[in-house]
């Protein structure tokens, strides 16, 4: 079988056509679907998180304040805001509803290579959610064994939910690889194996190539996480001793022997590091075609940002135990992971200079994307700097485990890949829906978000310089905690509630818009990239007419010189004068 | 998409399969005859890599697979061996200060089991 | 596309540059399964370098699976007498797996479906003198997942979860292979082709290959 021969069967795709509402909304085999499937399930767990994340915030600015708050909730609320965040936010909603979303459109296919297996993937995700969320109505609650979950804590007598919420949150997590493993295999083999005419590799826009170095990653970095659940659940149930030492618990020497924590710490993070890629390249790719739909200038150093995210992808396999500094790991293990980290640190900045350049002189729209877009690229900068500190065995040992490294994560896993989230959804909402989001909300969502981040975020790094340790639930009477520390908890309470609450500015958006917003046209953007080419807005189920798109040329021809208009889709065939003028790709 | 996969004489099959045939007997016999150390370790590993190569090529027809297919399944579990690797070298370290600090017997025999 | 400069002469750089598809004349079921095997790789990966780990790192004696495994035969104990009979079973039922391939290309939609309900026979006994290894070990030699009579508790724990994992595999391949081959039988594929024969025979394959794995690790370390 030819290439080429491959084409007419992916125009003739079976694609199973809703018959009823319930085909149409919830057994839904359109990729489409699915994605708005996957982001509204995500937002709505991720709101929860949210709303745990302010409750935190109220014990830290006044402790003693509310009586709901206990210890044991206090540990639950961290540890349920941590892993809802990072996994059944971010990582499904990247992955599950962007990925989802932008593959088919994007490489010009009429749908996921196996539309059956994603619907699938979606209501395992789904099932997930419920796992986790059920932790809640069980006895003992949710596990309060912070998000790495590391053992002998995490099932011993003493952390929150040592009966129940350990064991659901393991096995919610074991369902989730499954359904990221259905939808992650169909991302793949679409990229892969199902592209459209003309559509190479190194013509495909960044938003895919950040999907699908994402997706490899998760395709292998997951299985240690699973590996490690399913190990925990045996040492909890059944009396395995893989991660469990010889142990005294309350004066009673419990029946463990031998086993290894630091076990559980190598694979946790084996999996744990990729998994920061897995949120972050998403991000990168999706921000890439925001800047330059928005500046009208194609990406700087197209090439160039390819291979960066190949090659982080591969290096974020080698730097895990930077994690793991303090742990009393082989004392050798400090000096590779420090040295692969700071080499990884080499093809994010080259991303960042890119970005940057791709700005440089351009003729930039200040739209609502294009803001959050920009505040991406500020602060991630600011969180990849903190990170090349944390990533220097000496000068992490002090700061481990303090507000500095709560501050990094928040500015480079937390508030980056939501910045782009938030871009992202302002500017694909008008394909999806067909109206435009209200542009004044928008700039007041942007606003409170972006300035309020930086209240919450940016003192944080002063906690952790003079010592404000991580998951304290209170910090009594130590000598490190002035009145500066006391003052600027207080501020980032306000300032997180403030942003939590004015988030309602968005949702409101969200559903104000789908009645009563502008309508949008088929590309309100002028955007080159082929989902803005579909033949109608919102795209039907199949995305495309009787023949599929070609395709001629990149996804960043915007403002070439001698054109008539400041971009050409890439269905535009390549003019003669192009031709002549040598410019070929 | 008719019939456009592997097709190869079912004499291939048959070879391997006697080969996989002697590679197992070969390495049931390193067991049989108590081979230890250095030795052992070698043979282990050369009949079990002999036997999942002749799998993977054979079988699966890994062989008979474009390049592009080939590198993109056989390069990244190199990433596996950096992790096999490391984990080694953080467990041989885990032992010593078991032996070391926590008074472990650093050889320590097995008892039989109890239906012998 | 890109001017033909010295990579572009490369097999490898060409298919990967090319529009459409990179795995040129490969079906999307066999590409995913392919991916899946990989990602699967490393899940079998995790759980050996765990076992590796515990071995290594535990200050109590290892039982000698030689003698663990032991059968007796005509009054002499085998050391490793049924593993080594499974490890054949395994491997021939691989071999009925190939051949099931090979007649499915040559469109003798018949015998390929008896050769997989062969193969799934084959599968299912390697499960059935699982299920018999694991009887004696718990009934005869006292292993349990938390301990064992003989040294390290870590023994009859990796042992459980990574044969369970294995054998867990082996079962659902058996299932798989059941559908697929009456699928088969019943001229499901005429039209479409018999490309899912051959990835049936990917997955039925790694799973004689993990077995590859775990019989040198295990059984013979
Ligand atoms: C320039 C690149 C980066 C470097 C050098 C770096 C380095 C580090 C180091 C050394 C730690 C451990 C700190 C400690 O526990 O003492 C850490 C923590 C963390 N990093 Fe990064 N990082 C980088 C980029 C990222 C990115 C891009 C993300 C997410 C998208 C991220 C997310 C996190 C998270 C979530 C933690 C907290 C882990 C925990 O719970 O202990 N990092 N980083
Ligand atoms: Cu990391």
């Amino acid at each position: 079988m030819a290439v080429e021969a491959q084409i007419p069967y992916q125009e003739a795709m079976e694609l199973h056509d809703p018959h009823s509402w319930i085909t149409k909304y919830w057994f839904s085999q359109d990729h489409k679907v699915i994605a708005i499937q996957y982001g509204i399930t995500a937002i709505g767990v991720g709101l929860v998180a949210l709303v745990l994340s302010g409750m935190m915030r109220l014990q830290l600015g006044f402790p003693d304040q509310f009586d709901f708050i206990d210890p044991e909730a206090y540990y639950q609320f961290i540890t349920m805001h941590g892993m809802i965040m990072v996994i059944y936010l971010l990582t499904a909603l990247l992955l599950g509803g962007f990925g989802n979303l932008l593959v088919p459109l994007m490489c010009g296919a009429r749908d996921m290579v196996f539309p059956y297996v994603n619907m699938i993937s979606y209501h395992v995700y789904f099932l997930s959610v419920i796992i986790l969320l059920a932790s809640y109505f069980v006895p003992g609650g949710p596990t309060g064994a912070g998000w790495t979950l590391y053992p002998p804590q995490a099932i011993l007598t003493g952390t929150p939910g040592v009966d129940w919420g350990i064991l659901l949150m393991l096995g919610s997590l074991a369902v989730f690889i499954v359904a990221f493993t259905m939808g992650g295999l169909n991302y793949v083999t679409t990229i892969l194996q199902a592209r459209t005419r003309g559509m190479t590799l190194m013509r495909m826009p960044l938003s895919v190539w950040g999907i699908f170095m994402a997706t490899v990653l998760g395709l292998l970095a997951f299985p240690a996480l699973f590996v490690s659940a399913i190990m925990m659940i045996l040492d909890k149930t059944i009396g395995t001793s893989f991660f469990m030492p010889a142990v005294v618990s309350i004066g009673d020497s419990l029946d463990y022997s031998g086993g290894s924590p630091l076990l559980f710490q190598h694979l946790f993070w084996f999996f744990g590091h990729p998994e920061v890629y897995i949120v972050a390249l998403p991000a990168f790719g999706i921000v890439s075609d925001l800047i330059s739909t928005h500046a009208r200038k194609n990406i700087f150093g197209y090439r160039m940002m390819v291979w960066a995210i190949v090659a982080i992808g591969v290096l974020s396999f080698v730097v895990w135990a930077h994690h793991m500094y303090v742990s009393g790991m082989h004392p050798w293990f400090g000096f590779f992971f420090a040295t692969t980290t700071l080499i990884i640190a080499v093809p994010t900045a080259i991303k960042v200079y890119n970005w940057t350049l791709t700005l440089w002189r351009a003729n930039i729209h200040l739209t609502v994307p294009m803001l959050f877009a920009i505040a991406f690229v500020i602060t991630f900068v600011m969180g990849g700097i903190t990170g090349l500190f944390l990533g220097n065995v000496i000068v992490d040992v002090p700061l481990s485990d303090t507000y500095f490294v709560v501050a990094h994560f928040h500015m480079v896993m937390g508030v980056s890949p939501i910045l782009v989230i938030f871009g992202a959804i302002y500017h694909w909402y008008p394909k999806m829906t067909g109206k435009m989001l209200n542009d004044t909300l928008g700039h007041i969502h942007f606003w409170v978000t972006f300035l309020g981040t930086y209240i919450i975020y940016y003192p944080m790094h002063y906690l952790g310089f003079v010592g404000v340790p991580r998951r304290y639930f209170a910090n009594g009477e130590m000598a490190i905690i002035d009145e500066s520390v006391i003052m600027l908890n207080q501020t980032i309470t306000i300032a997180a509630l403030i942003v939590g609450v004015f988030q309602i500015v968005f949702i409101w958006n969200l559903i104000y818009s789908y009645f009563k917003g502008r309508d949008a046209g088929p590309n309100p953007w002028k955007a080159t990239s082929l989902e803005w080419q579909t033949p109608e807005t919102p795209p039907r189920h199949g995305n495309w007419a009787e023949k599929l798109p070609t395709v001629y040329r990149w996804a960043y021809d915007y403002s070439v010189p001698g054109m008539k208009d400041d971009f050409i889709p890439q269905t535009e065939p390549r003019t003669a004068e192009e031709t002549a003028a040598g410019r070929t790709e | 998409m008719a019939d456009t996969g592997q097709q190869h004489p079912i004499s291939v099959y048959f070879w391997i399969w006697a080969l996989l045939f002697v590679f197992s007997a070969a390495s049931y016999m390193v067991d049989y005859l108590a081979f230890q150390g250095y030795t052992r370790w070698t043979l282990i590993i050369i009949f079990m890599m002999l036997k999942a190569g002749f799998i993977v090529a054979i079988f699966m027809h890994m062989r008979w697979e474009r390049v592009a297919l080939i590198t993109a399944i056989m390069v990244p579990p190199g990433a596996l061996l950096v992790l096999v690797g490391l984990m080694a070298m953080e467990s041989d370290y885990t032992w010593l200060t078991r032996v070391v600090y926590l008074g472990a017997d650093p050889a320590p025999v097995p008892l039989p089991p109890p239906s012998h | 596309m890109a001017e033909a400069t010295g990579l572009r002469n490369l097999q490898l750089v060409n298919d990967w540059a090319d529009d459409v598809a990179v795995f040129r004349a490969v079906p999307w079921g066999k590409a995913m399964m392919w991916i899946f095997l990989l990602s699967d790789t490393f899940i079998f990966t995790c759980f050996l370098t765990s076992y590796m780990t515990v071995r290594m790192t535990t200050a109590e004696p290892w039982p000698n699976p030689s003698e663990v495994f032991a059968l007796e035969a005509f009054g002499v104990p085998v050391p490793l007498l049924l593993i080594a009979i499974m490890t054949f079973i395994l491997i021939t039922s691989s071999g009925t797996m190939a051949m099931a391939v090979n007649m499915g290309y040559r469109r003798k939609r018949v015998p390929a479906a008896l050769l997989m309900l062969v193969t799934a026979v084959f599968g299912a006994m390697f499960v059935g003198m699982q299920m018999f290894e694991w009887t004696k070990l718990i009934v005869d030699e006292g292993v349990r997942p938390w301990g064992n009579p003989m040294g390290a508790a870590q023994f009859g724990a990796s042992f459980f979860m990574i044969t369970g994992f294995h054998g867990l595999h082996v079962s659902a391949g058996v299932v798989y292979l059941i559908i697929v081959a009456v699928r088969v039988w019943r001229g499901r594929y005429e039209e479409k082709g018999y490309d899912i024969i051959e990835i049936t025979g990917l997955y039925w394959h790694f799973v004689d290959l993990v077995w590859v794995f775990i019989f040198a690790f295990f059984y013979l370390w």
